[in-house]
């Protein structure tokens, strides 16, 4: 086994590391220069000297921070070098714009799925399968307990929740970005006819997803008002940083519900405090990336975000990949 | 058949948080039901005597075995879920393809009547085949519902008053009275459930049954504006409450908890029966030690309680005696309009006649609960504080215009419990938590000093609000020195105070004592772990008791 300093990709106190390309990939500090594979804000750090990304990545990080950064596009699969190494983003099926770095020196290559789904979802490209030596994976939901419905259940479930309580205003929770244009493009092919209001950040994602592309069903924007709007029977989308917030108040009778892969678990379903949860993630199941790792044909595996303390010896008893962790984790 | 929506009303009611939504959700359920699945419903909701068929860990083992699936792996996800039954029921997911299904749906007494009870009588092979059937052949999900079952796990936001509160609504009926037939044993059949919701209301049908008990309030301090003569004062002691009683001559005694505990208190039963009365009365059981004439420890009561048809000598080790609070009924006249004076006057004027009547046998059984007679409401705190001198936790004041009515209504008696002995700690061990907790570190165990030693001293749960919760939770992770399975143990660092409601010598714990309910009321962050107490503080506790 190689010691982690001749990695090609190693786990430094900002993040995921390339020391031949001198680059960062989804750097935690501010570096000189930044891959960023998603535009989710927990990906995104400002002050990196250059930045590198996906045409629609770059799009939407601008459209959040309200500024101009020094950022350079590639599409997915054009091939781009850096002090020799080979670099190129491949569609990771998160979010629009969401990608896998591969990098390549000599005959190894290296593959960082970044976030990735493996779910059909319209709003996106679907995850392209890259073969690789050595793969960097994402293990959110990494045990068997998480299995996703089929995003159509899912959103069925949402207007069937909003329809029974036609007297009550019904506020769901989620993502602004990614996860609330998915959700609406599902209840889009449900036959929900209510009207749906959507909070100004997820409006401004909306309206970014139609400029690159993307089929967005109208939505009303909701106008910050302390007029009590009579909202009986809609649906609302926030942010989830709004829940328990003094914002709610504008609204008279509500109900609130969480979408998230997290909300499939009783007990935390319970703990959250919203009053429904309904489970629909943009991150891979159990089997999902059992079957990624498996596509990728990679011999080395590695695993980053989340615990993957039961993925890891999951592998190492079924001994059909080297497992390996990196050094420093802290 | 009605597994599925019995599924279906698991769901909503699970994921329910309005009261009288509940009521609607299982109004409409009931209506639209059989009488026999209702009655098997109101079991299982009730949550009373539900039978544990399989234990959690057994359905862990069957997955594993019958899928052969590594146990650890089905151990890392019940740390993120907290129960055994919903974890594999996630898991079967995985495992089971929804299309060559038998039964669509299955009725609820076909499985609580026939297969399941016919899981205990098999042996394992079978009873793994058995198993295997079920969760291959009814539809994926149904299965969270049928594993909580059988597990005896089964437990969703609704307690008796709100399926009172639905079947009176139901047929237009008062509450008391569904709430009188629902007390004590429910055995489902057609017709119990037939007589639950019968309009005619028929007074031998619940001749056996307690009345729904009359509850305290917490004091409030609002009530020293009245005047002091207008309250009864009583000792408040640890015991278990029970009504006994007495009718056509068969005696029963029902726990709060709707026990019928006959079986564990022979000798009561016994010297009850030659009373010449019919009644019901209203107390509390304690085990006695006749020399001090003081109340026993809870936990001696336990052990009376726990044991079914005790011998002789166990009921001389660990006497028990009945104090009478409160009369209810008296050859079969129902007293509870009364107000609490006239109920008080009848009780000690009945109970005179009986001890009279029955010689020395009876008293040293059956006793009645002493009134106090505090001046005013300085006098009150006085005799709070003082409490524990005679074994008792604290008062309870009664309204004497008080009529006994069921549950917890407001303005009737008042519990005014004696202050908790307080210790500060410090934090030493944490464990995973189960059901809500899951996945959290929330079971503590906390440390006093002795030699320049930390000496664990008690375990607690409760006390912290989810913020704090969320923040041990996180320290607790990144100052672990060590982990045993689900065990870590932390840096010594934390301290808290504890309260607890009594202390006492015991020899199974390293420490030497062992305290009654103990739980965190503070985070000390302003304390150092220097500062915590030691066990000979502890000690002091318990001689100045």
């Amino acid at each position: 086994m190689k010691e982690d300093s001749s990695y090609l990709i190693k786990y430094t106190r900002s993040g995921l590391y390339c020391e031949l390309a001198d680059a960062w990939i989804d750097p935690i500090k501010p570096v000189k220069r930044a891959l960023i594979t998603h535009a989710h804000m927990d990906h995104f750090t400002f002050g990196c000297d250059e930045y590198i990304s996906t045409y629609e990545t770059a799009v939407i990080i601008k459209e959040r921070i309200g500024k101009e950064i020094n950022i350079k596009t590639y599409d997915y699969e054009k091939e781009f070098k850096i002090n020799g190494i080979k670099i190129s983003f491949h569609p990771s099926g998160h979010i629009l714009g969401s990608s896998q770095i591969k990098f390549s020196l000599a005959e190894e290559i290296w593959l960082i799925t970044g976030d990735f789904k493996r779910q059909k979802d319209e709003t996106c490209k679907e995850y392209e399968i890259v073969k690789t030596d050595y793969l960097i994976s994402e293990s959110t939901f990494g045990l068997p307990i998480f299995k996703w419905d089929e995003p159509q259940k899912t959103a069925t479930d949402i207007s069937k929740w909003v329809n029974s309580s036609q007297e009550k205003t019904s506020i769901l929770f989620c993502y602004s970005l990614g996860k609330a244009q998915r959700i609406l493009n599902e209840i889009s092919k449900t036959n929900f006819i209510n009207n749906i209001y959507i909070h100004s950040s997820i409006y401004r994602m909306n309206n970014c997803y139609k400029k690159l592309g993307i089929d967005i069903i109208e939505t009303k924007k909701l106008e910050q008002t302390k007029n009590n709007l009579d909202l009986k029977g809609s649906l609302i989308i926030l942010p989830p940083s709004l829940n328990k917030s003094s914002y709610l108040k504008n609204f008279k009778d509500i109900q609130t519900g969480f979408a998230s892969g997290w909300m499939s678990i009783r007990a935390l379903r319970k703990r959250s405090g919203y009053d429904k949860g309904f489970s629909i993630s943009d991150h891979a199941d159990w089997i999902a990336i059992l079957r990624t790792i498996k596509e990728s044909k990679a011999k080395n595996v590695f695993f980053h975000h989340g615990d993957s303390e039961a993925l890891n010896k999951y592998l190492k008893e079924k001994n059909s990949i080297n497992v390996l962790e990196f050094e420093y984790k802290k | 058949m009605s597994l599925k929506k019995f599924s279906e009303l698991f769901i909503d009611l699970d994921s329910c948080n309005s009261t009288n939504k509940k009521i609607g959700i299982l109004q409409n359920y009931f209506s639209s039901n059989e009488a026999l699945e209702n009655s098997w419903t109101i079991y299982l909701l009730t949550g009373k005597n539900n039978k544990r068929f399989i234990s959690g860990r057994s359905l862990k083992t069957l997955f594993s075995e019958i899928y052969e699936y590594p146990l650890w792996l089905i151990d890392s996800c019940y740390l993120k879920v907290g129960d055994s039954a919903e974890v594999i029921s996630l898991l079967l997911r995985n495992m089971i393809t929804e299309k060559n299904i038998k039964y669509q749906d299955v009725s609820l007494d076909e499985l609580l009547n026939k297969s399941f009870p016919e899981l205990s009588i098999l042996k394992e092979d079978d009873k793994k085949l058995k198993v295997k059937e079920i969760w291959a052949n009814i539809p994926v999900d149904n299965l969270l519902v049928i594993n909580k079952i059988l597990t005896g796990t089964f437990r969703v936001g609704v307690s008796i008053g709100l399926i009172t509160k639905s079947i009176a609504k139901l047929i237009n009926l008062d509450e008391a009275i569904i709430s009188h037939r629902l007390m004590g044993d429910f055995i489902p059949s057609e017709e119990s459930y037939k007589l639950l919701i019968d309009k005619k209301i028929n007074t031998s049908e619940l001749n056996y049954k307690p009345y729904p008990f009359l509850l305290a309030n917490t004091f409030e301090k609002k009530i020293i504006d009245k005047s002091i003569n207008d309250f009864q004062f009583e000792w408040k002691w640890d015991g278990i409450r029970i009504q006994l009683i007495k009718r056509s001559g068969k005696v029963s005694i029902w726990t709060r908890g709707q026990d019928l505990v006959n079986k564990s208190f022979p000798e009561l039963v016994e010297k009850i029966s030659s009373i010449k009365d019919d009644f019901v009365i209203d107390g509390e059981l304690l085990v006695w030690d006749f020399n001090q004439n003081l109340p026993l420890n809870f936990s001696l009561l336990q052990k009376r309680i726990n044991r079914k048809a005790p011998s002789r000598s166990i009921q001389k080790s660990l006497p028990i005696v009945f104090i009478a609070y409160d009369l209810l009924e008296i050859n079969g006249e129902d007293q509870r309009d009364s107000n609490l004076v006239i109920r008080r006057k009848s009780l000690e004027k009945h109970l005179y006649n009986w001890l009279n009547e029955s010689k020395k046998e009876l008293s040293n059984i059956f006793k009645i609960s002493d009134l106090i007679y505090p001046k005013n409401w300085v006098e009150v705190e006085t005799f709070k504080n003082n409490s524990r001198d005679n074994g008792t936790e604290g008062l309870v004041i009664k309204n004497k215009k008080s009529i006994y009515t069921p549950g917890r209504k407001k303005g009737l008696w008042w519990k005014y419990k004696v202050d908790p002995m307080q210790l500060d700690a410090v934090l030493i061990y944490a464990k995973g938590g189960s059901g809500i907790r899951a996945g959290l570190y929330t079971d503590y165990s906390f440390a006093l000093w002795k030699d320049g030693e930390l000496i664990k001293f008690a375990s607690a749960y409760s006390g912290l609000n989810n913020n704090e919760i969320k923040e041990l939770d996180r320290w607790i992770r990144q100052n672990t020195i060590d982990r045993f399975g689900p065990v870590r143990s932390v840096r010594p660092e934390m301290v808290f105070e504890i309260s607890f409601e009594n202390i006492q010598i015991s020899k199974r714990h390293k420490s030497g004592i062992a305290v009654r309910f103990p739980r965190i009321t503070k985070w000390r962050k302003d304390k150092l772990i220097k500062d915590a107490d030691t066990l000979e503080n502890a000690e002091k506790l318990m001689l100045n008791k």
